[in-house]
C-alpha cells in the first residue's frame, strides 16, 4: 500500500498502533546530511513506530515511499511480498514500485534482505530448499508467483549479475551467448551479432575481440565481471539484477562497471543491491532503504542521502550503524 | 632451537617459567617419517615392476645349447637353466664316494656347505626322456661342450626337440611300372642320393615305392632346411586357416541350415499346441482402433496445447494429462495389434514341414559336398607339405624327432617345426631376431600345447574386449545414477540409504559377484533369453492384456498423483498433498512389480534360442555376463567418483546458468556435466583397472582355459557376447598352477604378467590423457 506520509494523520494508519515512543531527532552531524525539508512536509515521527518497535513487539511497520514515486511507470511491483525461509520470516510484506528504465538501487546493512528481494524478483530463491512466499511480485502486471508460470520463460526476461563472477568453462563467444544458445537460437550470424553487441554495451569488446574463443577463464576479474554482464544483456532482458556487482572488484573496474551502468540504464532497468553506499549515490536514481526484512524507506537518490525521512534511514547513510 | 629469552624487565618474565618448544610440536621428525613411507612405497612398487619387467623380458631371448658327457659315457644336449644345491641321496653319497677315490671331485661341484650342486637342463625330447627337463649333478658330469651344430627346434607339439640335425628328405610315393626291380638305394638325376621301400601293388597294376630322397646331409643339411622353412610353415598355416575358416564356415552354413529346420518344427508344435490361435480379424481390429485412437488422441492433444499456448491461455494441465494417457493407451494397443496380428499366425502345417525338411536335406547334402571337396583340397595340400621332413638326432639313444608319438620311425615335417635355430652359432643380431621373432608369436598367434607354448593373442584380445564391455556398461549406467541421486533426488533418509548402500557394494569379496553372476545373470536372465518365460509362469493372453491395462492405469495414475502432489514453488506442501505423493510412490513401485511380472509371464515370447536346445545359448557363460558381472562390481566407484565431481561443481556457476534462463536438464548437460568430466573419467579409469584385474568372479561367469574361437568374427553379429573367452588373469593362474610342465610354464608366467601390467598400464593411460584434455578445457583452475 502506497502511503502518503505528508501532513497524513495518524488515524490512517491501521489499528492498534497508539503508542508514543520518544525518537532521536536526528542532528546534521554528518556533512552530507541536511535538514532542508520543509517544517510543514516534515512527517509526524514522534509516534510511529521505528523498525526496532515492530520487530520487538510485531507491530506493523510502514515504509516510506516519496511521493515522485507513485506517478512512474513500474516495471517491477511487490504487493505485500513475504519470504521465510522455513520457519524464519527474510522478509516481512515489502511493497515497492520499481519504475522503469532507471537505476534503482537497494542499501542496508548485511542481512536485511535486500539480495532476497531481488533473487525473489526472478525465483532463484526456488533453488532454495524450504522456501515460502505470501503476497505477489508483478513483472509488467504480470504475477510471478503464480501456480502457471514458466519459471524458465521469466527467468529469460530478466538478467542476473552475481556478486563473484561466475564465466562458464567456455570460450568468451560462447559465454556471451549462452542466454541465446538455450533458447534454441542456431544460426551463427545472429549469434555474432548479439556477442558484438553485448560486448560493446558492456565496454569489453575492443580488449577480446581478438580472442573470442579462448577460455573465457584467462580473463582478469574486472574483465570477467564485464564478461557476466554483456552475457546477462545478450538476450535483451526487460530487468537487468545486480547483486553486489563489484564488490569483489578493485576501485578502477569498479569505475569502469558503473560508467557502465550508467550507459545501460537508458535501455534497461537495473536494480542493483549494493553495501557500498558512495556506489549507490553516484550510480542510482532511486534508492531503497531496507532493514531487518522491511523497507523501510524508498525515495530519489539525492532525497535519500542529504534529506532522509526517517531516523534509521539518516543514522544508516550517515555512517552510524552498518 | 633455544627458547627466545623472556625480556628481564617485564614482570611477567620472572612469573612464566621457561619453556622450550616440546618434539612433538616440531615438524621435522614428522618429515622424516612421511619421507620414509613414501620411499617404502615407492620402492614396492618399482621393485615389483623391475621384477616383472626383468623376469619377464628374459624369457625368450636365446640360450647356448651345452653338450654335456656325463661318467657313465652317456651325452646329452641340453640348456643350463639354474642351479641349486641339494641333499644327496644315499646313490648319490655313494657315487661322489666313489669319484672321490678316484680325484675327480672337485671344490666347485659343492657350495659353502658341502653340499652337492646341481644344474637343471632343458633337454626337450619328451618322447624319449619323458620330462623335457632334467637335474645333473655336477659331479658326474665328465665333460660338458659346446656343439657349434646343435640346435633347438620348437615344434608344434609336444614341446621342444634339441638334437643335431642330420639331413633333409623328401619322402613321397612313387609309382614304378610293373617287374623293375625295386633297388634299396640309387641316385636320381640330379645326383641326390635316395633309399627306397616297397609298400605293395597299385591298383593298376604297377609298384608303389617308398621313397626318401636326401636333399641334403650334414652341414648342408641346415641351411637346407633354413630356405624350405618359410614356404613349408606357409602351407601349413593355409592348411590351419583353410581348417579353420572355410571348414568352419561351411559347419556354421550347416548349424544355421538346421537351426532353420528345427525352427519350423517348434513353430508346427506351437500351431498344433492350440495355445497360439488367432485372436481373429474382429478383435485384431479393437486392437487397431484402439491405438489409433489413442496416438491420434496424443497428438490431438498436443496439437490444441500448442494452439492453446500461442493464444496465451497458457499449457494447459488438463490436456497433457489426456494426452498422456491416450499415448499410453495407443501404444499398447499397437503394440498388441502387431503382436496379434492375424496374418502372421503360426501357419505351419504337417505338409509345409515336409517341404521344409526336404529342403533342408538338400542343403545338408549340398554343404557335405563342399565340406568333401574343402576336405580333398586340405588333404592334396596336407600331402604336399607331408612330403618334406627334417631329420634330427638327438644324443643320448641317436633317434631322431618323430613326425607323431606313435611313429618313431618318421622323421618330422619341417612344418612341424615352428621356430628353429642353432644355438651356438648365432651371432648377437641373429639372437636379437630370434628374440623379436619369439615376441612376435607370443604377442599375435595362439596357444598351442595346452598353453605351455605358442602366443596368447586370443587372451589379450579377450582382456581387452571385455575391459571395453565393461567400462561402455559401467560408465553411462554409475553417471546417471550418480546424476540422479546428486541433482534430482531430494537429500533426505532414503537417498541416504541408498547411497550408504552404494558404498557397501564396494567391500563385497569379488567371489560373490562371480556366485550371483552365475546364478542371476546365467541361469535366470540367461534360460529367458534362451527359451523364453518358464511354461509354469505363462497365462493365457486374456490375462496378460488385463494385466497391461493395469500397468498402464497404475502407471498414468500414479504420474497424475506425483504432479498433484507437487507443491507450488514458494509453497511448503500441504499434508493431502504428502498422502498423494506415497500414493504415487506406491503406484510406481507397484507399477514396476508388475512390469516385471508381465515381462515374465508373457506368452508372446518363446526365447531368441529355443532351437538350439539342447545346448544353451545365453543360459552357459560367456563375454557378456562376465562384463555385467564386473560392471556391478565396479558400479561403486564410478558411483562415488562422478557424485564427488559433481558436487564440486560451484553452486554459482550452476547460478548463473539458471539466471541465464536455463532449465535444470540444460544446465546439467552444459555447465555440470562437462565441468565434472575429468572426475567420471577418474572413476572410469578405476573402473578398467580394477575390473581388468579381478579373475576370481571371471572364473565362474566365463573364462575357459582354451577359447575355441575369438567373440569377434566375420559371421552376423559379428560381435558374439555368448561366447566364452581367455583372460590374461586367468591365463596366469592357468599356465602357472594348473599346466602339466611347470618348469616350461614358469618363465611364461612372468612374461604373462608383464603384458598384463603393459596392457592394464596402456588402458589407464589413454584414459589419463583423455583426463587431462578435459580437465584442460572446461576446469581451467585446479580441480
Amino acid at each position: 500500500m502506497l502511503i502518503i506520509q505528508k501532513g497524513s494523520s495518524r488515524q490512517s494508519q491501521g489499528p492498534g498502533v497508539t503508542r508514543t515512543v520518544g525518537v532521536d531527532v536526528p542532528s546534521a552531524a554528518h556533512a552530507g546530511v541536511s535538514s532542508s525539508m520543509p517544517r510543514n512536509a516534515q512527517p509526524n515521527l514522534t509516534d510511529r513506530p521505528t523498525v526496532m518497535d515492530a520487530v520487538r513487539q510485531g507491530l506493523t511497520f510502514e515504509p516510506m515511499v516519496h511521493p515522485a514515486l507513485q506517478n512512474l511507470d513500474p516495471i517491477v511491483q511487490t504487493r505485500e511480498f513475504q519470504l521465510s525461509y522455513g520457519p524464519s520470516k527474510a522478509l516481512h510484506s515489502i511493497t515497492m514500485n520499481i519504475p522503469r528504465n532507471h537505476v534503482t538501487a537497494l542499501i542496508g546493512p548485511s542481512g536485511c534482505g535486500k539480495s532476497t528481494l531481488l533473487r525473489s524478483i526472478n525465483r532463484l530463491n526456488d533453488l532454495v530448499d524450504g522456501v515460502s512466499t505470501k503476497g505477489e511480485i508483478l513483472l509488467n502486471g504480470e504475477p510471478v508467483y503464480a501456480p502457471d508460470v514458466d519459471v524458465i520463460d521469466l527467468r529469460k526476461r530478466i538478467g542476473m549479475v552475481f556478486q563473484k563472477s561466475n564465466p562458464f568453462p567456455m570460450s568468451i563467444f560462447e559465454n556471451v551467448v549462452y542466454p541465446l544458445r538455450i533458447d534454441g537460437e542456431r544460426r551463427k550470424s545472429v549469434l555474432m551479432e548479439a556477442c558484438e553487441r553485448s560486448l560493446r554495451w558492456a565496454a569489453l569488446w575492443d580488449e577480446v575481440k581478438d580472442r573470442l574463443k579462448e577460455s573465457a577463464l584467462g580473463l582478469s576479474g574486472g574483465q570477467q565481471q564485464r564478461l557476466c554482464i554483456a552475457r546477462a544483456i545478450a538476450a535483451e532482458p526487460e530487468v537487468l539484477l545486480m547483486d553486489e556487482p563489484c564488490s569483489a572488484l578493485d576501485p578502477l573496474a569498479t569505475l569502469k562497471i558503473e560508467e557502465l551502468i550508467h550507459d545501460i540504464a537508458s535501455r534497461y532497468t537495473v536494480i542493483i543491491v549494493t553495501h557500498n553506499m558512495q556506489q549507490a549515490s553516484r550510480v542510482s536514481d532511486y534508492t531503497a532503504f531496507m532493514y531487518l526484512g522491511r523497507l523501510v524507506e524508498f525515495s530519489p537518490t539525492d532525497v535519500i542521502f542529504q534529506n532522509p525521512s526517517l531516523p534509521e534511514t539518516e543514522q544508516y547513510v550517515t555512517g552510524r550503524f552498518g | 632451537m633455544s627458547a627466545i629469552p623472556a625480556n628481564p624487565s617485564t614482570p611477567a618474565a620472572s612469573a612464566r617459567p621457561r619453556r622450550v618448544t616440546p618434539l612433538s610440536a616440531r615438524g621435522e621428525p614428522v618429515v622424516w617419517i612421511t619421507g620414509m613411507a613414501m620411499v617404502v612405497c615407492t620402492l614396492m612398487i618399482i621393485s615389483l615392476l623391475t621384477l616383472t619387467f626383468v623376469m619377464g623380458s628374459i624369457t625368450f631371448w636365446p640360450r647356448p645349447i651345452d653338450h654335456v658327457t656325463l661318467n657313465t659315457g652317456e651325452t646329452l644336449l641340453g640348456i643350463p637353466v639354474r642351479e641349486e644345491a641339494y641333499n644327496a641321496g644315499a646313490e648319490d653319497a655313494a657315487a661322489m664316494a666313489v669319484l672321490r677315490e678316484q680325484g675327480k671331485l672337485d671344490e666347485s661341484m659343492f657350495d659353502s656347505e658341502d653340499r652337492p650342486i646341481r644344474r637343471l637342463y632343458r633337454v626337450g625330447n619328451r618322447e624319449i626322456y619323458g620330462e623335457p627337463f632334467k637335474w645333473i649333478p655336477l659331479f658326474s658330469i665328465a665333460e660338458r661342450r659346446s656343439e657349434p651344430r646343435a640346435v633347438l627346434l620348437e615344434r608344434l607339439d609336444w614341446g621342444v626337440w634339441v638334437g643335431i640335425p642330420e639331413a633333409v628328405v623328401l619322402q613321397e610315393e612313387v609309382l614304378l611300372p610293373a617287374g623293375v626291380p625295386i633297388a634299396a638305394e640309387g641316385t636320381t638325376e640330379a645326383g641326390l642320393r635316395f633309399e627306397q621301400k616297397p609298400l605293395g601293388e597299385s591298383a593298376e597294376g604297377g609298384q608303389r615305392v617308398a621313397r626318401r630322397t636326401y636333399l641334403a646331409e650334414g652341414d648342408a643339411a641346415w641351411r637346407k632346411f633354413a630356405e624350405v622353412h618359410t614356404q613349408a610353415r606357409a602351407t601349413a598355416s593355409r592348411v590351419t586357416s583353410m581348417r579353420k575358416h572355410d571348414v568352419g564356415d561351411v559347419n556354421y552354413r550347416l548349424e544355421a541350415a538346421r537351426l532353420e529346420f528345427r525352427n519350423a518344427e517348434l513353430e508346427l508344435a506351437r500351431a498344433q499346441s492350440g495355445r497360439y490361435e488367432s485372436i481373429g480379424y474382429a478383435g485384431w481390429l479393437a486392437f487397431a482402433v484402439l491405438g489409433v485412437a489413442g496416438v491420434g488422441g496424443g497428438l490431438g492433444s498436443s496439437v490444441l496445447r500448442q494452439r492453446s499456448v500461442r493464444k496465451g491461455r497458457g499449457d494447459r494441465m488438463s490436456l497433457r494429462m489426456v494426452g498422456a494417457v491416450a499415448w499410453c493407451v495407443g501404444i499398447a494397443a499397437l503394440l498388441g495389434a502387431w503382436l496379434e496380428r492375424p496374418w502372421a499366425a503360426p501357419s505351419m502345417t504337417p505338409e509345409r514341414l515336409v517341404e521344409v525338411r526336404i529342403e533342408y536335406e538338400r542343403r545338408s547334402a549340398e554343404l557335405n559336398t563342399e565340406y568333401e571337396s574343402i576336405l580333398a583340397r586340405i588333404r592334396a595340400i596336407d600331402a604336399e607339405d607331408a612330403a618334406m621332413r627334417l631329420v634330427v638326432r638327438e644324443a643320448t639313444s641317436n633317434r631322431f624327432a618323430p613326425i607323431r608319438q606313435t611313429q618313431a620311425e618318421e622323421p618330422l615335417r619341417v612344418s612341424q617345426v615352428v621356430l628353429g635355430f642353432e644355438a651356438n652359432s648365432l651371432s648377437f643380431w641373429g639372437k636379437v631376431g630370434i628374440y623379436v621373432e619369439r615376441w612376435r608369436e607370443f604377442l599375435l598367434d595362439e596357444p598351442r600345447d595346452t598353453n605351455t607354448a605358442g602366443g596368447i593373442f586370443p587372451v589379450i584380445f579377450g582382456t581387452v574386449a571385455l575391459t571395453i564391455l565393461l567400462s561402455i556398461v559401467v560408465v553411462p549406467l554409475g553417471v546417471i545414477a550418480a546424476l540422479y541421486m546428486r541433482e534430482y533426488a531430494r537429500q533426505g533418509l532414503v537417498i541416504s540409504i541408498v547411497r550408504i548402500a552404494v558404498n557397501n557394494l564396494a567391500g563385497v569379496p569379488s567371489i560373490v559377484y562371480g556366485v550371483f553372476g552365475l546364478g542371476f545373470f546365467c541361469y535366470f536372465v540367461g534360460e529367458f533369453v534362451d527359451t523364453g518365460p518358464k511354461a509354469a509362469n505363462v497365462v493365457n493372453r486374456g490375462a496378460w492384456w488385463i494385466g497391461v491395462l493395469a500397468l498402464v492405469v497404475a502407471g498414468v495414475s500414479a504420474a497424475w498423483l506425483g504432479l498433484f502432489a507437487r507443491p507450488v514453488p514458494g509453497v511448503l506442501a500441504s499434508s493431502r498433498q504428502r498422502t498423494m505423493g506415497w500414493a504415487a510412490a506406491l503406484l510406481w513401485i507397484g507399477a514396476a512389480g508388475g512390469a516385471v511380472w508381465l515381462v515374465l509371464s508373457t506368452p508372446y515370447f518363446t526365447g531368441l534360442y529355443e532351437a538350439s536346445l539342447p545346448n544353451s545359448v545365453f543360459r552357459s557363460r560367456g563375454l557378456l555376463w562376465s562384463a555385467l558381472t564386473l560392471a556391478l562390481l565396479t558400479l561403486p566407484v564410478v558411483i562415488v567418483a562422478t557424485e564427488e565431481a559433481i558436487a564440486a561443481v560451484p553452486r554459482t556457476m550452476r547460478e548463473g546458468s539458471y539466471g541465464c534462463g536455463a532449465s535444470k536438464w540444460q544446465t546439467i548437460r552444459r555447465i555440470v556435466l562437462p565441468r565434472a568430466m575429468p572426475g567420471i573419467m577418474t572413476g572410469m579409469i578405476l573402473a578398467m583397472a580394477r575390473g581388468a584385474g579381478e579373475v576370481a568372479p571371471l572364473m565362474l561367469v566365463g573364462v575357459v582355459k582354451l577359447a575355441p574361437e575369438l567373440p569377434v568374427d566375420g559371421h552376423f553379429p559379428f560381435v558374439h557376447l555368448e561366447r566364452s573367452f581367455m583372460h590374461l588373469g586367468f591365463h596366469i593362474y592357468d599356465v602357472g598352477f594348473q599346466s602339466p610342465d611347470s618348469e616350461a610354464a614358469r618363465p611364461l608366467v612372468w612374461t604373462t604378467t608383464l603384458v598384463l601390467v603393459i596392457v592394464v598400464l596402456m588402458l589407464n593411460l589413454s584414459a589419463i590423457r583423455l583426463r587431462s584434455r578435459l580437465r584442460r578445457r572446461f576446469v581451467g583452475g585446479a580441480f
